[in-house]
């Protein structure tokens, strides 16, 4: 099992430069802290005009300064919005292999599509084909970062030949994930040899029903990359305390706030109505779990609140199902107070991860040969 | 944490409409045909609308229905609606600021049962193979010209309808109050299209929204459903955030 960290950055209102600023450099400070406890990753999201569930537009700028502080944590692209209007694929391939260089060699690269009206909208993106753009995308950036020079001719971009640089600091090229939120994506992420980046807050009967399906599928992937990258990672709440009652007050105070913020977004499928957004996502779980900040009633099973003994609990549950990962989200409109959050971090290292030996993810990285590589349409 | 609405229904309570009492009776209304045309719209033009006790949508967008209930207690009739989305609480709701009823009995009685601040005026809908549209006048003047333009068939579960909050006065608590009441209708489709919305004309003060201007387009749509309009389930406090102030008068349908 290894342990991650998740950023969406959210902050609350009224917004100054200072508050802005202050909660950038929170997280940065956390970042810092898991390095030295042997956090394994730390994530970032791209999102754009939630405000303030997440204020992490620019994650590749997030994530080189964690890259620069830190000496040993792997930085999480997670996710690059894989939708031209939002980003072209040659300023993906081109930075993400900045990064990677600057990190020396230490970024994983998450994929999607958006889930939101609030931003699709703002970016005059159709909805109907976001996940036809994604596969595009996703199948492009592998060839982009390994040949030495790269043409295409496609649906959603095109370019005559060039020379795309730098080209990755890993080879063949860093890992690839994909969020998964709605359901089927974790079989778009197995079919194409991709991490499953699980981003929902599903207990544990949904959650090991996807993973299930994830690994058997995988099996006879056809990679759009190098290797196989099967992972299963997944997200949930930190707030480790001395105290059993404490940590989960405290923890479900984060919940709820979280889910609270996050059910307020204007998911694509509430007003437009389109086959690509059959699902909610994950909003119809938080808003079971979201009656409103004061809510006291239990959240989603599995959440690694408490104390240690609790959370160990927890994540021997996640691990025995499959998961390869946990991220966490240990904040959300600043209600657990910082020297809490780096307490709780410390607490965590100490007592919990000893519990769980490193291990290589399973078949993580396999190798395929080039001739396997799955190459779009066109080229 | 959210933005919450501005608007104090306490205020002036004679503005709203008075319900008898909320032992409301359902009505089951088959074969509806429903168009709606959703339209972001500025926020600043309806922070005043919502009320208090509710979160805005971000972005602003408002809902414009239109739809021919061939069938029901009152007989045949055509309502036109205008929904300004929102939260309450967590859940994504239309705050209905304004509707005209085709027929007087029919605005009677949505008025006094589920609280709809609704008149009587021309409303027509009109099914094109190139569009789909929906008129309404009040007092002899246009204050709705829409359409769903180029319609293309999709299925029912491609859409999503969110519910329904009006303001009444209701007797609660051996008082009659302002409050919100949740209207929850359920969907069965037989047929649903979806094309680009167009409104050539728009009266925001006549639906009960001075100031709000239409802006982009997000979709419109089209279903034929068999809908109701449910007993009252659920009324909230207008001023108070609804995870506070919601009481539950009535127990949850044997579906749900």
């Amino acid at each position: 099992m290894k342990f991650g960290l998740f950023y969406e950055i959210s902050i609350p209102r009224p917004w100054t430069p200072e508050k802005e600023r202050t909660v950038y450099n929170n997280c940065l400070e956390q970042v810092k802290l898991a390095d030295e406890l042997g956090f394994e990753h730390v994530w970032a999201v791209e999102h754009h005009f939630l405000e303030e569930y997440s204020h992490c537009s620019a994650p590749e700028l997030f994530l080189t300064a964690c890259a620069v502080l830190t000496k040993r944590i792997r930085v999480g692209h997670g996710i690059v919005v894989c939708v031209p209007e939002f980003n072209h694929p040659i300023k993906i391939a081109e930075r993400t292999a900045t990064l990677d260089i600057l990190s020396a060699g230490r970024l994983e690269v998450g994929t999607g599509r958006s889930a939101t009206w609030t931003e699709l909208g703002g970016f005059g993106a159709n909805p109907d084909t976001t996940k036809k753009s994604w596969d595009e995308f996703v199948r492009c950036l592998p060839r982009m970062w390994m040949q030495e020079t790269f043409s295409y001719q496609g649906e959603f971009w095109s370019m005559p030949e060039r020379t795309i640089l730098p080209k990755p600091y890993q080879k063949p090229h860093p890992p690839m994930w994909v969020a998964v939120t709605s359901p089927g994506t974790e079989i778009d992420a197995a079919d194409r040899g991709l991490g499953s980046l699980g981003l929902s807050f599903a207990g544990f009967g949904e959650q090991e029903k996807k993973i299930s399906d994830y690994r058997r599928r995988i099996q006879s992937c056809e990679p759009v990359g190098a290797f196989v990258n099967e992972q299963v990672a997944t997200t949930n709440f930190l707030f480790c305390h001395e105290d059993e009652k404490t940590g989960v007050e405290m923890g479900q105070k984060l919940g709820n706030t979280f889910n609270y913020l996050a059910t307020q977004l204007i998911s694509t499928r509430e007003v437009y109505s389109s086959p690509s957004y059959q699902s909610l996502g994950l909003l119809p779980a938080l808003r079971r779990a979201a009656t409103g900040p004061d809510a006291s009633e239990q959240q989603t099973e599995g959440m690694a609140y408490g104390d240690p003994a609790r959370i160990i609990r927890a994540v021997k549950k996640w691990e025995s199902l499959g998961v390869d990962c946990i991220n966490f989200i240990l904040n959300a409109n600043e209600v657990v107070p910082q020297e809490q959050v780096m307490a709780s971090l410390r607490l965590f290292a100490k007592e919990v991860m000893p519990h769980f030996a490193r291990k290589p993810a399973q078949g993580s990285p396999a190798p395929v040969s080039p001739a396997n590589v799955s190459v779009a349409a066109g080229e | 944490m959210p933005l919450y609405g501005a608007l104090d229904l306490t205020a002036n309570p004679a503005a709203l409409p008075t319900l008898a009492h909320l032992d409301t009776e359902a009505w089951t209304l088959p074969k509806a045909e429903m168009l709606q045309l959703l339209m972001e719209v500025p926020r600043t033009s309806t922070e005043s609308l919502l009320p208090k006790a509710m979160h805005p949508a971000l972005p602003s967008y408002v809902i414009l229905a239109v739809t021919k209930y061939s069938n029901s207690p009152v007989g045949p009739f055509n309502l036109a609606m205008l929904r300004l989305g929102s939260r309450a609480g967590a859940h994504p709701r239309g705050f209905l600021l304004g509707a005209v009823a085709s027929t007087e009995a029919a605005a009677k009685e949505l008025r006094g049962r589920w609280g709809f601040p609704v008149e009587a005026g021309e409303v027509k809908f009109v099914r094109r193979h190139d569009r789909i549209m929906g008129t309404v006048k009040k007092g002899g003047r246009t204050i709705l010209d829409g359409a769903l333009v180029d319609p293309q068939p999709v299925s029912g579960t491609d859409v999503q309808y969110i519910n329904w909050v009006t303001a009444a006065n209701a007797p609660l608590d051996g008082k009659t109050q302002p409050m919100l009441i949740q209207v929850d209708p359920k969907y069965t489709f037989y047929k649903a299209e979806r094309g680009k919305p167009q409104v050539s004309t728009f009266d925001a003060a006549a639906w009960n929204a001075d100031g709000v201007t239409l802006a982009d387009p997000i979709v419109g749509t089209c279903s034929t459903v068999d809908t109701d309009l449910p007993r009252i389930r659920f009324v909230m406090d207008p001023l108070k955030p609804v995870f506070q102030g919601t009481r539950r008068i009535r127990e949850s349908r044997a579906d749900e």
